[in-house]
């Protein structure tokens, strides 16, 4: 474990002094993220200029809930994205074999290679993002509530992270992952939406099947109405099931790498 | 002129092939585009519950404008050809264009061609397994005028989609790395073309300016005409301000492909 962390730490440190060679790339990578949260709180206030209300929750629990959906993704973004990212691409350009070569376990070293800062700095708006809401909405959770949602976005960290391994490790499978992991974007949308407007059909596949749902109104139920211990278990037995998933298909899939470098 | 029609055909049908290759990829993309028609289709139910029209369309009209707007991604839209460009231009293939009888703009342009051809026949297919449980929250306007207008609109709007990912390609010229700058740009494309919400749904004032800025001819145009979001009487004005961006786009195009060329130094055998 402490050999992973020290391998873990390594990479980062990299990753950061890599960043800051370029600190332009950095910049635009930052206002990229930004840009794309405002998108989402702007059409937010759009809906929410012409209705009070989406199944029962008002403009700042909304916000709220956003918040919390971006702060996960964001976390995600800094912490495993370009790995993964690039991973589907090494995978198919046969550049994959550097990490089948490297002393330690395959998916953990070619998932966590890449630290990006800017997803790190957007996670503080993110944060901004939530704390405004609460404040709107009156809220003082105190530090126990505060703790429980700081380990219920980590659980929400896991579920993201499995979904998009499961995603990419299409690539063994198709010629190319471009576009299927773009279904990753497309299922953190659903974390976007309070559980209650989902009924029916949808509710039994994105609330009950997909952990998309559960992923962010977990936490921010957490803040708006409390601890809810059923929610509680539901999002970490989810993400331990997610979780033990990725790490399957991601081994089936390495099985039929054949590498395609020279 | 024949045979100069031959070369962007062959082409055409060089960049069919290529994008036949990604086939399932392309499917895979577009079921999945099916996953954002129900996040669409949950929140503007959720958002209608309370009231019975928003910005003086009702929920069908809302859920028409979406389903139509996914439709024209896969058929018109841009996906990766300014990232294409980029790496052409960053590994050197686009020196094999600058010795040949090939104008480079028309080559990549004959090769978005099939590919939209390509990914605007593949979303048909998620579209007709979705088509059971959609079509009754579809209301598309009687208008037989609104189908004609839809045609130019929908053409210019492929140029003008072309055009400013052939811009960003461009930038390669002067940047490393582009996909910062094409990423920004999708974040103000997805508002101002309407992308995240229907246009008229911001206040008047923002909506105003809007119509003057290429993004609202990207994508909601053409939807707009089709959806009955836009009338008789705003459709001609607006054909004419999507030509005058596209002559604006191409001339950029020319722009920056003359000016970065002087910049490029060609390496190696």
């Amino acid at each position: 474990m402490l050999h992973y962390l020290k391998v873990w730490l390594a990479s980062a440190r990299y990753s950061v002094t890599r960043t800051m060679m370029f600190r332009g790339d950095f910049l635009v990578w930052s206002l990229v993220e930004f840009f794309w949260m405002g998108v989402n709180v702007l059409m937010v206030s759009v809906i929410y200029r012409h209705t009070d209300s989406i199944a029962g929750w008002n403009r700042n629990e909304m916000l709220l809930l956003l918040g919390t959906s971006m702060l996960i993704q964001r976390m995600l973004m800094g912490f495993f994205w370009s790995g993964i990212f690039e991973m589907g691409r090494n995978v198919r350009s046969g550049n994959f074999d550097f990490f089948l070569a490297q002393p330690g376990n395959v998916m953990f070293m070619a998932t966590t290679r890449k630290v990006d800062p800017d997803g790190l700095v957007n996670c503080v708006v993110a944060a901004a993002l939530v704390a405004y809401s609460a404040a709107e909405l009156g809220l003082r959770p105190g530090p126990g509530a505060i703790a429980l949602y700081g380990c219920m976005l980590l659980c929400g960290l896991v579920i993201h992270y499995s979904i998009l391994v499961l995603s990419v490790s299409a690539v063994f499978w198709l010629t190319s992952a471009q576009g299927v992991e773009g279904g990753y974007f497309t299922l953190a949308e659903f974390s976007r939406l309070p559980r209650e407007a989902f009924r029916g059909v949808k509710s039994v596949l994105f609330v009950w099947l997909l952990p998309v749902v559960v992923v962010s109104n977990a936490p921010a139920r957490v803040l708006l109405k409390g601890f809810d211990p059923l929610w509680a278990a539901w999002l970490a037995g989810l993400a331990g099931l997610w979780f033990a998933l990725a790490v399957l298909v991601f081994h089936r899939g390495l099985r039929r790498y054949a590498s395609a470098s020279s | 002129m024949r045979v100069a029609l031959e070369k962007y055909r062959q082409a055409f049908l060089v960049g069919l092939q290529s994008n036949i290759v990604y086939r399932w990829n392309f499917a895979v993309r577009g079921f999945f585009s099916l996953f954002h028609l129900a996040v669409v289709f949950t929140l503007w139910g959720a958002a209608f519950a309370g009231s019975a029209s928003i910005g003086g369309f009702d929920l069908r009209q809302t859920l028409t404008y979406f389903v139509t707007l996914l439709v024209l991604q896969f058929l018109i839209s841009a996906f990766n050809e300014d990232y294409q460009i980029s790496e052409e231009i960053r590994n050197g293939l686009i020196n094999q264009f600058l010795l040949k009888p090939i104008n480079y703009f028309l080559y990549r342009f004959s090769i978005f061609v099939a590919a939209r051809l390509v990914t605007g026949t593949l979303i048909l297919l998620p579209l007709a397994v979705a088509l059971p449980f959609i079509h009754d929250s579809l209301v598309f306007p009687a208008e037989g005028w609104r189908y004609a207008a839809a045609l130019p609109a929908l053409l210019l709007s492929a140029m003008i989609q072309f055009s400013i990912a052939y811009c960003f390609g461009m930038l390669t010229f002067w940047f490393l790395e582009i996909q910062g700058f094409v990423i920004l740009s999708m974040a103000v494309e997805a508002v101002l073309g309407g992308q995240m919400f229907p246009l008229d749904l911001m206040p008047e004032p923002v909506f105003r300016v809007a119509q003057y800025l290429p993004f609202f001819y990207q994508m909601y145009f053409p939807a707009a005409i089709l959806t009955g979001r836009l009338g008789a009487d705003q459709v001609l004005p607006g054909l004419a301000i999507q030509a005058c961006w596209v002559v604006a786009l191409l001339a950029v195009n020319q722009l920056l492909w003359v000016r970065g060329l002087r910049r490029h130094t060609a390496v190696g055998g």
